[in-house]
């Protein structure tokens, strides 16, 4: 009996390694005898985990050299989702180097979780991609990430836009994050339909901006015409919450923390009046079934005739498809737009992407992971990494290799300059930020199905603020 | 009278048409999978449903290919990290690169069948033993069994998941197979089955000096069969389906199931329809195939176990 | 003297038994410990602390903090009054539309009769993920087939929101996990009907009985067994609509459950993700929740 029971685990474990052999990368096995629940069943596997505990310090005592091999787990940022362009880039760095480098994707809809569960299990990444307002102030914020400030001398203190690396430090000073990319988020509108029914008129083509009243008489010819939802409040979540924020904020010159980053200011009259014109206006659905995703498809469909969820990524090569830039799929024609305000003149929201690296107490790791930035961002090589993201760098020069012209080839993403002056405050780093974030799309719902707009910004800018407490 | 069997023929009839409509509804989603990956990117992105694919293409199929690659295989050596001088586990051998939906599914394959025949050797004899042996603490041990049936993973989810990372297992197939193995409605299932073997056949077998495996092996078994049977096939449509623990449990491409796999399309893009109905299609297509190659034993097995009860 | 023998003796077979039957326990029941009831017992003594993902070991103990917490949360008094909506109604749904389903064609000739119990079954071997990924397709709000027929046959004029307004939502996916539950009670029902003994309903017929009251008085007792075992199972499946409202709402218009919360509390990057002892904390209520559930199933199946 016993003897087929331990012939059967035995059997078990061979085929494990044979048929999911890529387990995980040894480390932080190291508290395994003190895990006296582990079950008599995974008693045959314990040698299995146990001799990775020795190895493990043997990597770290042998600090100062870089691993061989790292991890990296990158959230679609322009064609960083994309396996070819990143096997690419990567390949490359391998290549001088000779460190591998393992890539994993995520996507914004369960992205943070994917990296909350490895946190969780003692198996982060090495090397994260995404902006501040995870690096800095969650992961970094609570202790995971690795201070990056001793990568940046005074040169590239100098390259580097003052605003995005204040957004990549934390309070404390530490950087959590290299920031690569940078860009403003915008929205769109489908030029055919908008010529169709008669409310091109109210677009600025010149400067891409346009006042409220102008957008308030294109959603009614709009909806005038189609008799149906022109755009889409979404908020099936979080994905693309930057649209509805800048769209909501601007309208009447709301906002949306005080300027110290200290509280949230969602319960503004300018914010009640927004939420309220928005509400009022047959065209624009508040729609709980979509996410930021999701109504660039639609969009890109032609059903919407306008975008919240746009930025020049999304005009390179619109939904990700690889139909051509500045076309929907039906090849109808794209024009991008600053967020409507009274004035014209918006607070467009920024978006920083960039490299953090996790502590995962190796320092093999962490200096191969340093490796990689340093090429990745600061070297002759980041010209195709910055490329690679469809935005535009964050510092002018790297390493010598002059970064300002590198898109001046590129007639649509030279046109989008226009829309750079008008970047608004970085607020994302706001305490309790991705608390808020959850209140934000909920209270939108709430608006949508019918809760009087001041009481549901009343309870759910409680919310943000209570989160921001924590 | 004849009154009566007429209104009984019309019931009969409108019954039948309103189960054949049903038949077509609970068909549909299955249809709608099928002709939508392969339907052309025109069909897809209409506004208006498309009911039949104007044109069969396979670009659906290609674009889920082309998407995401990993190895075939990878064979590592047991153990290899203790001897190794970097303390990396040996690659004897790496598959050749393909398009990861083929590796999902070879994990999902080997995902389901491991759970399967685990669960059901490990379920059959407790089965066995809860129905026929009266061993102290039986009683307290079935009705934990039964408590614990019905307890959804989401309820241990952070306790589980230290765990499998305390005894690195996070990130293999088998942080999924071993709770599934470990739900325990198979012993449950087992010990209906074998609450039918006569007592006076076992008795038979103990005077005649068979020991306790033998009897198990050579009359226990063969008469709970049709149970394993079922059994089998339960638990391998379960594994297949087991999304949740999927999810939580592996965070590398190269560890994904198939299931696994097309959620995290949909969440990077939930445009691309027709590619997300392709991976529908690999991943229900060949458990749907291995249901109706089965099928009449799964009927007979599960009926069996439930009349009993 | 004998009576002593015969204690001794069956102490001896008691022993015997023990041995035999724990040798034949062992193998699931290191399974079952050391995937269920472990992690079980760790959740227990979790949710009684403040227990962290930030912070290592084990958390300090702060009592029932986190239960009273909990029933001031109002999304956790949503969740779980959803969840129990889901059970209370689908379970119901499910055991009624399968017998009526079993009884219209268990008289059916073989082929058919097998058709039928195929295609109800289909849903269920099909799997969660790609049965979700099709009827968010269809029930979408602008290009999905729902809105598209019922626009076109007149029943309604404007789009529905199926999975974004909260009058909806939940019952959307009571109406997907319902698909993919009532294969597997067909398929008992059918089989129990079948084994009904016929003599005892023609002879109620002869003493003027009508279908119905054969069905009640004679049929129904005779298949009460497999009604119960239906309950338990449906009861377990109503539970598992995890990927349904990950996949579908992420827990919003209305549709968040404990299940989701759980993970959506563990995992979710928010202030509070990571919060452990929570997150067991609403382990625990969703099993003492189960724990009733299922003594009362059983209660029920002892009386029968």
């Amino acid at each position: 009996m016993k003897k087929l029971l331990a012939l059967l685990l035995i059997g078990a474990m061979t085929l494990s390694t044979v048929a999911c052999g890529s387990s995980a990368p040894a480390a932080e096995e190291a508290e395994l005898e003190a895990k006296e629940e582990a079950p008599a069943a995974a008693e045959e596997e314990a040698p299995a985990a146990e001799e990775e505990a020795p190895a493990a310090e043997e990597e770290v005592s042998a600090g100062g050299d870089a691993a061989s091999e790292i991890t990296l787990w990158t959230y679609p940022i322009g064609k960083w989702g994309d396996e070819a362009t990143v096997k690419g880039l990567t390949d490359a760095f391998t290549a001088k180097t000779g460190i591998a480098v393992n890539v994993e994707f995520l996507a914004y809809a369960d992205g943070d979780d994917k990296v909350n569960t490895a946190i969780t299990a003692g198996q982060a990444p090495d090397l994260i991609m995404e902006g501040p307002e995870r690096l800095v102030a969650n992961w970094g914020a609570n202790g995971y990430m690795v201070d990056l400030s001793d990568m940046l001398d005074d040169t590239d203190k100098s390259e580097i836009q003052a605003a995005p690396l204040a957004a990549c430090t934390a309070p404390g000073g530490e950087v959590y994050e290299y920031p690569l990319v940078m860009t403003a988020h915008c929205m769109a509108v489908n030029m055919n339909a908008f010529k169709e029914a008669g409310a091109d008129q109210y677009l600025d083509l010149e400067t891409h901006t346009w006042t409220t009243e102008n957008f308030i008489k294109a959603v009614e010819a709009l909806y005038a015409h189609y008799n149906d939802t022109v755009a889409a409040v979404y908020c099936a979540g979080q994905g693309g919450d930057q649209g509805t924020r800048a769209l909501v904020n601007n309208l009447y010159g709301g906002s949306y923390t005080d300027a110290a980053h200290t509280a949230y200011t969602w319960n503004s009259p300018e914010n009640v009046k927004a939420l309220e014109q928005l509400k009022s206006m047959d065209g624009i659905a508040f729609d709980a079934s979509l996410a930021g995703g999701d109504e660039i498809a639609k969009f890109y469909q032609g059903i919407l005739k306008m975008a919240f969820c746009w930025n020049i990524a999304q005009q390179l090569d619109p939904n990700a498809a690889g139909t051509g830039a500045g076309l929907t799929v039906t090849g109808e024609e794209i024009e991008f737009m600053s967020f409507p305000s009274e004035t014209g003149e918006s607070k467009l929201q920024g978006g920083i992407w960039g490299f953090g690296i996790f502590d995962n107490g190796d320092a093999a790791r962490i200096e191969a992971s340093k490796q990689f930035i340093k090429y990745m961002a600061d070297s002759e090589a980041t010209v195709d990494a910055v490329k690679a993201a469809n935005y535009f760098a964050v510092r002018s020069a790297a390493e010598g290799t002059d970064l300002t012209a590198i898109w001046a080839d590129n007639e649509i993403m030279d046109e989008y300059q226009v829309l750079m002056p008008q970047l608004g405050d970085y607020y994302q780093v706001t305490p309790g930020w991705a608390g808020q974030r959850t209140a934000w799309w909920t209270m939108l719902q709430k608006i949508g199905s019918g809760t009087d707009v001041t009481e549901a910004l009343t309870q759910y800018e409680g919310e943000a603020n209570a989160a921001m407490a924590e | 009278m004849e009154n009566k069997t007429g209104n009984g023929k019309v019931y009969k009839i409108i019954s039948l048409i309103i189960l054949v409509v049903l038949a077509f509804l609970f068909l549909f989603p299955l249809y709608w999978i099928i002709t939508g990956a392969f339907k052309p990117p025109a069909d897809i992105y209409a506004q208006k449903p498309v009911w039949w694919p104007s044109e069969w293409v396979t670009t659906n199929f290609s674009n889920l290919m082309n998407k995401r690659t990993a190895p075939m295989w990878e064979i590592h050596m047991p153990f290899s990290r203790f001897f190794s001088s970097g303390g990396e586990s040996i690659t004897l051998a790496t598959g050749p690169t393909v398009p990861a939906v083929f590796r999902w599914l070879l994990n999902t394959i080997f995902m389901a069948v491991a759970a399967m025949f685990l669960t059901c050797f490990t379920a059959t004899m407790a089965g066995y033993a809860l129905a026929k042996k009266r061993f102290r603490g039986r009683s307290i041990l079935f009705g934990l069994i039964i408590c614990a049936m019905a307890l959804p993973k989401q309820v241990v989810l952070i306790p589980l998941l230290k765990e499998m990372s305390a005894i690195g297992l996070y990130n293999t197939i088998w942080a999924i197979i071993f709770p599934t193995v470990g739900w325990p409605f198979g012993v449950f299932l087992m010990k209906q089955f074998s609450e039918g073997i006569p007592g006076e056949i076992l008795e038979a077998a103990r005077i005649d000096g068979a020991g306790e495996w033998n009897t198990f092996a050579t009359i226990v078994f063969p008469m709970v069969k049709p149970g394993v049977g079922a059994l089998a096939i339960f638990t391998f449509i379960n594994s297949w389906n087991d999304y949740f623990m999927q999810l939580v449990m592996v965070s590398s491409n190269v560890n994904y199931t198939i299931s696994l796999g097309i959620a995290t399309l949909q969440a990077e893009t939930s445009i691309d329809v027709g590619m997300l109905m392709a991976g529908a299609v690999l991943a229900s297509v060949p458990i749907i195939v291995v249901f109706l190659m089965f099928q009449k034993y799964f009927t007979q097995g599960i009926t069996m176990g439930a009349v009993k009860g | 003297m004998s009576s002593q023998v015969t204690q001794k003796r069956s102490q001896a077979l008691q022993r015997r038994e023990d041995i035999a039957g724990y040798s034949f326990m062992l193998p699931s029941l290191i399974f079952f410990a050391g995937f269920v009831l472990i992690p079980m017992v760790i959740c227990i003594w979790l949710s009684l602390t403040d227990s962290n993902m930030h912070t290592q070991g084990g958390g300090n103990f702060i009592g029932l903090r986190n239960f009273s917490n909990l029933f001031k949360d109002e999304v956790f008094l949503d969740a779980l009054w959803n969840t129990f909506v889901i059970v209370f109604v689908s379970v119901p749904a499910v055991t009624a539309f399968s017998l009526w389903v079993a009884s219209a064609i268990y008289k059916l000739k073989m082929p058919v009769l097998s058709a039928f119990r195929c295609i109800f079954y289909l849903p269920v071997v099909t799997g969660s993920v790609a049965v979700t990924v099709v009827w968010k397709w269809m029930f979408d709000n602008y290009t999905g087939i729902l809105n598209s027929v019922l626009k076109t046959t007149g029943v309604i004029d404007t789009n529905i929101n199926w999975l974004g307004d909260e009058k909806y939502a939940l019952w959307c996916i009571i109406l997907i996990l319902f698909t993919t539950s009532v294969g597997q009670p067909i398929v008992l029902y059918v089989s129990a009907l079948g084994n009904v003994d016929a003599s005892l309903v023609e002879a109620a017929q002869v003493d003027g009985a009508t279908d119905l009251q054969a069905f009640w008085r004679i049929k129904w007792p005779q298949i009460m067994p497999t009604t119960l075992y239906i309950l338990v199972i449906t009861t377990i499946n109503s539970f598992q609509c995890f990927a349904l409202i990950q996949l579908l709402t992420q827990g919003g218009s209305g549709t968040q459950t404990v299940m989701y919360y759980i993970y959506y509390t563990a995992f979710k990057l928010t202030e509070q993700s990571g919060h452990f002892g929570y997150a067991n904390a609403m382990g625990v209520v969703l099993a003492i929740f189960i724990g009733i559930l299922s003594a009362v199933q059983m209660r029920l199946a002892k009386e029968k």
